[in-house]
């Protein structure tokens, strides 16, 4: 398979995806576009066996292997930080005086604003990578050309 | 002195052209594998094709 058949696959398969995503958001079913997604990337990875044109060196790998590391080291303190709140949220009880001060249940978060947390993680996750990738691919020559 | 185009040594030593213009440009570092790999190809010396110059020594080790 030539690197333009599988750019074509990929991008047909990510159209499928969006079709899947808003199905299942109609017929509010998670269910449906979580096990698209991952036989999606089950495809895509098959498919990129297949290719038999290069399409990856180890200089992209080293591109690629950059700029997921930077984006990890970035995206766990802000997971974590997060996550250290939500967790101290769960685990307040006010112990002094029992009497005096009402126990209130911990807050959690409704299914609704769970998502628009997810989005946010997810929206930062991605812009991370690709800034990252960006700046490794200018740095590695992915752009340049033969004229000086 | 081979008559190889950057595409036609890219395709023989399995990398992409790009690869051999950012080396070519100093971009990209090769690894010692790839850069016996070229050498093989021109059948020369790794020092032949590589010079080791520790100005540049700090590019890619962030």
């Amino acid at each position: 398979m030539k690197k333009n058949t599988f750019y074509l696959a990929v991008g047909c398969i990510a159209l499928a995806l969006l079709a899947i995503f808003w199905y299942s958001i109609e017929v509010h079913r998670p269910f449906v576009i979580e096990t698209a997604f991952i036989v999606a990337i089950a495809v895509i990875y098959f498919i990129r066996k297949q290719v038999t044109d290069i399409i990856e060196d180890e200089r992209t790998a080293r591109i690629t292997e950059q700029a997921s590391l930077r984006t990890f080291q970035v995206f766990w303190v802000v997971f974590c930080a997060l996550s250290i709140g939500a967790v101290m949220q769960i685990l307040y009880v006010p112990t002094f005086p029992r009497e005096a001060i009402p126990v209130r249940p911990p807050e959690i978060l409704g299914p609704r604003m769970m998502g628009y947390f997810q989005l946010g993680l997810l929206c930062l996750m991605i812009f991370l990578y690709v800034g990252f990738r960006i700046y490794y691919a200018r740095k590695y020559g992915e752009w340049d050309t033969d004229e000086e | 002195m081979n008559d190889l185009t950057q595409e036609d040594l890219a395709q023989a030593i399995g990398v992409t052209r790009q690869t051999i213009l950012a080396i070519e440009k100093g971009k990209y570092v090769p690894s010692l594998d790839l850069a016996f790999r070229i050498s093989r190809q021109f059948r020369v010396n790794i020092e032949d094709v590589f010079q080791y110059d520790e100005t540049h020594l700090s590019i890619d080790i962030d």
